[in-house]
């Protein structure tokens, strides 16, 4: 039903060597397919050689990029595009070897426009880099993911990554203006709202852009993106609330987000086990009260005169049901640490306490804001079951973001971080994690969710439950990456879109 | 294509994998990465196989049977050893303090290398160099072919004339690129070290400080060249040690602890805050303006070593006349010479593409001058300078200027 195994034979190595034209652009050795295997989240490291690539390669054009894909097509060889390979849900993980296509070469900035209030970039350029840049400008592109000191541009577009600062600047999806990418077939176009590179609103023809965003690696290879330019904040402003119970966090949670503060960046919500877990090490929660149970946050970013009389009211709002406030120097150093509190593997405990090294597995979804206490005990029931199974599991706890970009009053991103211990991992718990991941995603759907809010759902667990959540639509679906990539090239094997090919003739 | 999982790893290499196991697991499990945008080599070549995290998660291939030392020495070549990414890890970064953990990723990239010797996959140029090194006992800084000026009948020529003694309490240790190459730097800490009053002296036969064969993995003659100071350091009674030179400042203050462990009693200073305190306590008087508008690089091994960032800022601040445009120290974890950890002798390409990008930020400050307190960062940054018109100035020789010192010697070849 797809592409045959393909070996990649000393004659397309010579191709590849001379599409790119410079040493060290085509990487055969086995550390380098090796550590181009997997991606942060929780991997099959005791099947890790089932994941190589056969060949990694490293462009800098997107003329290099369409002949790679080019020359895949009349070898019917995979190509797995990668940017920063720092995903959650295995995007940039190749299934069926062939061609990993690494991106991080792209990484200039080819424009500042600072009359249109844009810049064009690489897909291999991070954000944090591109803002030290902008900086002296004036300028920001506020795309604010936990993972703003690593990831990629193109891998924010693949994967229509959320930002932390969504509510106030939008996500992924609305900061990228355009971008260029390659076709699985090889043809390079550009997509926007129209057809213009540099324009925001358009109604001409369809709106390609969001076709394409979040393409998980199926329907081609981004090479260039026309960012958004955001006048720098003049001040941000953080206020973490302390709270006994979850019930009154979660009101609070939601009357912050229907204030109708147009500075509010977002509302965070952590929930009684992710307090629990705080405690484990982090001295900002070390020193908290015993009868602190659940915290609600939240940012604000703008001008001086907006966020301090906005300010007044987030403080009102979050004290208003019975919260404490936390004090400055935690709030603001809480919200500091956005970036880096979630990614430590040192936080793992066995059942009988034990540290031990765990890789972070985050389950996310976007639910409505009504279903968020149901799906909070559900999920942790899910989880338990698993915890007390398998000793390679530990619950971290939940959190929930304000989702909507510039609507923050209404659904949720909802995650909930387990640790996964792969030092210990065999088939058995790698079978538990995916029928663990299979059962959060169901609850999901349940209750009237979408599988994922942020990571894309591209790995056994959750690909499967795609088809249930997309429904009719699922046959468009189907049609298009057909229609797109009639030979199944690009990422093969995610999400289930190897169902498009069942009755064609390319199977093999 | 296929990946082999047959085990191929001999004592050494197994000796490797066990004691680096736990430390590869914290970062293997995490895999996040914080790591690559701050580290100066991945950031040139954009090649994940260049990360700390690769250098990690190999270990655990290694383990697995998946990878050979073979075939990932060549990318262990690629690192500086300017710990940007242990500083940034999150396991260092938000929970270090509680664990007691630190990740640890020059250590593996030495011990690495050290198997590599061990294995004769060494590189060529290291070796070569390295050779030299053990034949002169000072490093081949002025080139590796032909007759060699380097060496201990010449170790002191760059003091003529300065009337320094040998021995004492107090040695200056001179390392081999400022002895050989750039000369303008000892004489100007000899000048001001005389000037403000400070009884020193120089040894009797001062060999390389073993810290770049240590950096290559030569261990064996890394801590025979160590011996060798320390019994000459004995041998004149000395008991303090001023390193004029941060490689040396690392090597003399964790290397040399140890190979000697307790019996290690030297106290060891770093010259940039012994001149901070000189000015501080009014013993080094600034009286001459100095009109330039600089920034300063904080070299790796100060700032992101061994945590000196203050002291050098405090002295420039100090200079009258000059116009210090900073930039912060953690900014500066990104930043990076490419001239450390035996980077520029195998992949010379590479140090001068670090170096460009470094001179990319500072042509962004409008400034003229480009000040350092690393000589062997001065070299590929004053190369990378020469294109963009910035001067590159060690700070030992702008507070000898200003203290009113005539700056003489070379200043590179």
């Amino acid at each position: 039903m797809t592409l045959a195994a393909t070996t990649i034979d000393e004659g397309v190595l010579d191709e590849l060597r001379a599409i790119l034209g410079e040493d060290g652009a085509v990487l055969t050795g086995a550390a380098a397919r090796l550590n181009r295997a997997r991606v942060p989240a929780p991997f099959p490291v005791h099947r890790w050689a089932q994941y190589v690539p056969d060949v990694v390669v490293l462009p800098r054009s997107a003329q290099q990029v369409s002949e790679i894909i080019k020359l895949a097509n009349r070898q019917r060889i995979p190509v797995v595009p990668r940017a920063g390979g720092t995903g959650l849900a295995d995007g940039a993980v190749p299934l069926r070897g062939g061609i990993l296509l690494d991106v991080k070469r792209m990484d200039q900035i080819k424009e500042i426009d600072l009359a249109d209030r844009t810049v064009t970039v690489g897909p291999g350029i991070n954000m944090q880099t591109l803002n030290r840049r902008l900086k002296p400008h004036g300028v920001m592109y506020p795309d604010d993911p936990a993972s703003y000191a690593c990831s990629l541009v193109g891998g924010r577009i693949g994967t229509s990554g959320f930002s932390l600062l969504g509510a106030r600047y939008g996500h992924t999806r609305d900061l990228v203006i355009s971008f260029e990418i390659v076709l699985p077939t090889g043809e390079i176009i550009e997509v926007g709202d129209g057809g213009a590179r540099k324009v925001r609103k358009s109604s001409t023809g369809y709106h390609l852009k969001q076709l394409f965003m979040g393409h998980q690696g199926t329907l081609g290879v981004v090479t260039e993106a026309t960012l958004e330019l955001v006048p720098r904040a003049e001040t941000e402003f953080a206020a973490f609330f302390l709270f006994e119970d979850y019930d009154t966090a979660y009101r609070t949670f939601g009357e912050i987000a229907r204030s109708g503060l147009a500075t509010l960046a977002g509302v965070v919500i952590f929930d009684p086990e992710k307090v629990a877990y705080l405690r484990r090490d982090d001295e900002a929660y070390l020193s908290q009260p015993a009868w602190v149970h659940a915290v609600t946050a939240a940012a604000l970013y703008g001008t001086k005169v907006e966020v301090q009389a906005a300010s007044k009211v987030i403080m009102a709002l979050g004290r208003r049901l019975g919260g404490k406030y936390i004090g400055d120097e935690i709030s603001s150093g809480d919200w500091a640490a956005r970036h880096d509190r979630y990614a430590n593997p040192l936080h793992g405990r066995t059942s009988d306490g034990r540290v031990v090294p765990m890789s972070w597995h985050c389950e996310d979804a976007a639910l409505p804001y009504s279903q968020l206490p149901a799906i909070q005990r559900e999920w942790h029931a899910i989880a338990a079951r698993y915890v007390s199974e398998y000793e390679i599991f530990d619950d971290w706890g939940m959190f929930a973001y304000t989702n909507g970009a510039h609507k923050p009053w209404a659904d949720v991103l909802v995650e909930i971080d387990m640790g996964l211990w792969e030092e210990r991992l065999d088939e058995a718990g790698w079978r538990a994690f995916v029928s663990l991941k299979r059962e959060i995603g169901q609850a999901t759907l349940a209750h009237g969710g979408s599988l994922t809010a942020c990571h894309g759902s591209t790995r056994e667990g959750d690909a499967e439950l795609v088809p249930v959540e997309m429904g009719a639509s699922w046959e468009v679906v189907k049609q298009i990456k057909r229609t797109l990539d009639p030979l199944n090239i690009l990422n093969p094997g995610k999400q289930m879109l190897d169902e498009a090919y069942t009755d064609q003739e390319t199977t093999a | 294509m296929a990946i082999s999982e047959d085990p191929k790893l001999d004592g050494p290499a197994q000796a490797f994998v066990e004691r680096w196991h736990e430390n590869a697991y914290g970062c293997y499990s995490s895999g996040h990465k914080f790591c690559r945008e701050v580290c100066p080599v991945m950031s040139a070549t954009r090649n994940e196989n260049h990360t700390p995290t690769a250098f990690h998660a190999n270990v655990v291939a290694m383990e697995k049977g998946l990878l050979s030392v073979e075939d990932v020495a060549d990318d262990y070549v690629h690192c500086t050893q300017c710990g940007a990414c242990e500083l940034r890890c999150p396991n260092t970064l938000m929970v270090g303090d509680f664990y007691r953990a630190r990740t640890e990723t020059v250590k593996v990239v030495r011990a690495m290398r050290a198997l590599m010797v061990d294995q004769g996959l060494d590189r060529e140029q290291w070796k070569l160099w390295n050779r030299l090194t053990d034949e002169l006992k000072n490093e081949p800084v002025l080139g590796l072919e032909g007759e060699q000026p380097t060496g201990q009948e010449r170790v002191r020529d760059w003091a003529d004339g300065l009337d320094i003694p040998v021995g004492g309490e107090t040695l200056m240790f001179v390392d081999c690129e400022a002895a050989f190459y750039r000369t303008s730097i000892p004489r100007a800490t000899a000048q001001l070290l005389q000037l403000a009053g400070v009884e020193f002296g120089l040894m009797r036969e001062q060999w390389c400080c073993g810290g770049p064969a240590a950096e290559m993995g030569y261990v064996e003659q890394s801590r025979r060249f160590a011996e060798h100071n320390v019994a000459d350091w004995r041998a004149v009674g000395a008991k303090r040690i001023v390193a004029i030179e941060p490689h040396d400042y690392v090597h003399f203050t964790e290397d040399y602890p140890a190979y000697f462990g307790d019996e290690f009693d030297f106290e060891i200073v770093q010259i940039v805050d012994l001149l901070a305190e000189l000015i501080r306590n009014g013993r080094l008087r600034l009286v001459n303006p100095i009109q330039r508008v600089v920034t300063y690089h904080d070299p790796c091994r100060l700032n992101k070593r061994k945590g000196i960032h203050e002291a050098p800022r405090e002295i420039l601040r100090a200079i009258p006349g000059l116009t210090f445009k900073d930039v912060d120290h953690v900014t500066q974890w990104a930043y990076c010479s490419g001239g450390g950890g035996g980077l520029p002798i195998e992949k010379p390409e590479i140090t001068a593409a670090i170096s460009a990008r470094r001179m990319d930020r500072v042509s962004e400050l409008n400034v003229d001058l480009l000040v350092s307190a690393c000589v062997w960062s001065e070299r590929p940054l004053s190369a990378a300078g020469e294109a963009a018109g910035i001067e590159v100035r060690d700070i030992v020789e702008l507070v000898a200027e200003s203290a009113g010192i005539a700056v003489d010697g070379s200043a590179g070849a």
